[in-house]
């Protein structure tokens, strides 16, 4: 009786990690930041883990240390985008849950807390973002023109790509439209000679999309030896930007630019 | 290199680090934090160029800074190093590199007469290496502290540092 317990156990404790491995995969962790909590969190409570990292799936397999109980499963790792707040919230968890000796339930209740943190008012985003993009036009060296000119165009794109997400398109066609909708704005200054240097606009109009996160984690992943990881995530980055020059080429070839 | 320019290169480098640390959805207790490290990346990179640095050494510095900030933010604000590191840095991506590759290539599949296409090959060529190195000493200099110390965490990292004065 006390036995089935015990691997009733195992299993749920399991499932937690893969439920956490997951999530850190979706939105944005690198592949050490994955092993690295998942094996703290394991270690408290005092079960051997070993892991396969993947881009799109997790296995696992933990034993206890007489190796009476063990548990393998997989699970899909959905993409998402960049959540740096429940990345955080999950590396935090993984420290309690060693010094404050949590139980499973409380796991459970703080996974369920940080997925259901807010994300920022969409029009602070927008008007962040844009701003963002504003400064990488001035960095440049465009003028005031130029800069509104990015601004605009940052926010009609920023806008097309987060209603594209939630009519659940597939993300790089939602990154094309994106950039698309951005180039088409600020190809008007281009075509119109607004400003002194109308590319600069046209050029930064389209930054925001850049994928920092993939391709600074392929980088640090291969540094840290998981390459496969690493050049799947490159790959990953580079679709991305074949996305965003796909949009830009359009416009040229609209405006014949 | 006057003082106007030199809070320029602050001020702009903050705000777009602030807005991608906004759409990256990052804690709010880490967003004043993030301006100031965007405000320093971008005065490293400056200042380092103005004295005559290559982009790319420079970019290298200013992330290596950045990665060393981020250590002890990451100690104080509770959230780990990239949280702080991706944000900051993003200032210094190389847009206009890659951008004059792409505008680059689009002409390379057009008809060009052999002086044109070697000019623009030459463009093409500089700008993707540029732009690519750049990249990857953003990526390098980021993680240099943990290659250094041979830890994955900021917390393992200060410790170590306590224990050994």
């Amino acid at each position: 009786m006390e036995k089935s317990i015990h691997k009733d156990q195992v299993e749920r404790f399991g499932s937690i990690l893969l439920e956490i491995g997951s999530l850190l995969m979706s939105y944005g962790a690198n592949s050490m930041r994955i092993r690295v909590t998942l094996n703290r969190i394991a270690k408290a409570f005092g079960y051997n883990l070993e892991l396969l990292i993947t881009h799109r799936a997790l296995m696992l397999h933990i034993d206890d240390k007489d190796d009476q109980h063990s548990f393998n499963q997989l699970k899909r790792t959905s993409p998402h985008g960049v959540n740096f707040r429940l990345v955080s919230g999950i590396s935090n968890m993984s420290w309690r849950i060693v010094s404050e000796k949590w139980s499973l339930d409380e796991i459970e209740k703080e996974i369920e807390r940080l997925k259901s943190l807010p994300h920022y008012p969409r029009i602070i985003i927008l008007l962040l973002v844009s701003l963002a993009d504003l400064s990488f036009c001035r960095l440049f060296g465009g003028g005031m023109i130029e800069m509104s000119i990015a601004f605009g165009a940052t926010f009609v794109g920023l806008f097309v790509r987060q209603e594209a997400v939630k009519k659940t398109f597939n993300p790089y066609i939602c990154i094309f439209f994106a950039s698309l909708a951005s180039s088409l704005i600020s190809g008007l200054a281009v075509k119109f000679n607004l400003g002194d240097h109308p590319e600069y606009a046209f050029a930064t109009s389209v930054l925001y999309l850049i994928p920092g996160v993939p391709l600074v984690n392929s980088f640090s992943d291969i540094i840290d030896g998981n390459i496969m990881n690493g050049i799947v995530r490159g790959m990953h980055g580079m679709v991305i930007v074949l996305s965003i020059a796909l949009g830009l080429a359009l416009s040229l070839l609209i405006y014949q630019i | 290199m006057t003082v106007l320019s030199i809070f320029e290169h602050m001020l702009w480098p903050a705000l777009a680090s602030i807005g991608f640390a906004v759409l990256f959805n990052v804690p709010h207790r880490t967003l004043i934090v993030i301006l100031g490290m965007g405000a320093v990346c971008g005065l490293t990179k400056y200042v380092t160029m103005e004295f005559g640095m290559h982009v790319i050494t420079a970019s290298f510095l200013a992330a290596i800074v950045v990665g060393f900030l981020s250590i002890s933010a990451a100690q104080n604000k509770l959230s780990p190093m990239y949280v702080f590191a991706i944000p900051s840095i993003i200032s210094m991506i190389p847009g206009a590199f890659s951008y004059r590759t792409m505008l680059g290539l689009i002409q390379l599949t057009q008809d060009l007469n052999p002086d044109q296409y070697v000019e623009v090959l030459h463009n093409v060529t500089s700008n993707g290496l540029n732009a690519v190195f750049v990249l990857l000493s953003i990526s390098v200099g980021v993680s240099i502290p943990m290659l250094l110390t041979r830890h994955e965490s900021a917390r393992e990292i200060v410790a170590l540092v306590k224990r050994n004065p």
